[in-house]
């Protein structure tokens, strides 16, 4: 079962999960044996607002770290995510163009948004955040933006 | 508001969330529908009177179907109906409308662009025939729109 760290910032409560990295935009990415996981962290879906659509770049194509993997659009913003992880496209979660509410819904489970094909995944793991080092940065940023109102 | 008139519409409760793009789209979907798509049938509660337990207007929802429609998760116009003792003949969420009409994109908070509207539009369109299906039948519960 996954374990949270958790914080709170105002009236809001975000969860980091602690089995997995962290790009700065908060991106999350989960190595499961040969492959990695990523998704949206409980931060960035509720920065962001309800997502009303999700377009994922499609299975096979090929990823630097930092390319864009996929544009998400809620409510409030249009936002480019950008992988956390080099590699390919193995798969897609079908959620993202039926029901990408499950983003919002469940964010380090149900909602992720796609498997890929590590190709130096030790090398990419250097340049992310463990989940206490997220936790610090993202509760930074939610401070800050509680303080612009 | 009278009690004759309110036995015999649909009412038409939005958001009433200012400052929100989708809050907006939700309020002039109720004005289209209640002004000129179907003016006969239906009447407009404003989801502020049923925070203030205005008598009238909680005698509307309480006497008829109502449909509500929210901007956002909240769904502030769907549990304040309920609250005032009405039963939602069939909640619409304007996200979920969206997602059917990806080409209308809103934009805007106190004038929405033409993708907003047209949104708004097609929203009206959506509750007219739930409107037309329900009539002054008695309310059951709501389902999402």
């Amino acid at each position: 079962m996954t374990e949270y760290l958790e914080t709170f910032v105002d009236k809001f409560t975000f969860k980091v999960a602690t089995d997995r990295f962290y790009n700065a935009e908060g991106i999350w990415a989960k190595k499961e044996g040969q492959h990695v996981r990523i998704g949206l962290s409980d931060f960035l879906q509720q920065r962001s607002g309800d997502v009303a659509f999700a377009e994922v770049k499609p299975e096979g194509t090929a990823l630097a770290f930092g390319d864009e993997v996929a544009v998400i659009e809620t409510i409030k913003v249009n936002i480019s995510l950008s992988s956390p992880v080099s590699g390919k496209i193995l798969e897609v979660n079908p959620d993202m163009e039926t029901a990408p509410e499950v983003i919002n819904q469940d964010p380090f489970e149900k909602g992720w948004v796609a498997v890929i094909e590590a190709s130096d995944w030790e090398a990419d793991q250097t340049r992310l955040l463990d989940a206490p080092a997220y936790l610090a940065k993202m509760k930074k940023a939610a401070e800050e933006e509680v303080n612009r109102g | 508001m009278t009690e004759e008139k309110s036995q015999h519409k649909v009412v038409i409760v939005p958001c009433s969330g200012i400052g929100k793009t989708y809050g907006t789209v939700s309020r002039e979907a109720a004005y289209a529908l209640t002004e000129d798509v179907r003016p006969e049938e239906t009447q407009l509660v404003a989801l502020s009177l049923l925070v203030l337990g205005d008598e009238a207007a909680r005698a509307a929802v309480s006497a008829n179907p109502a449909v509500t429609i929210d901007g956002c998760k909240l769904a502030c116009a769907t549990k304040m109906v309920k609250e005032s003792g009405g039963k939602v003949a069939q909640d619409f969420a304007v996200l979920d409308v969206y997602r059917r009409y990806k080409q209308f994109k809103p934009q805007g908070i106190s004038e929405l662009n033409d993708g907003g509207l047209q949104l708004a539009q097609a929203l009206a369109q959506e509750i007219a025939v739930v409107v037309d299906t329900i009539g002054t039948a008695t309310p059951e519960g709501g389902q999402n729109g």
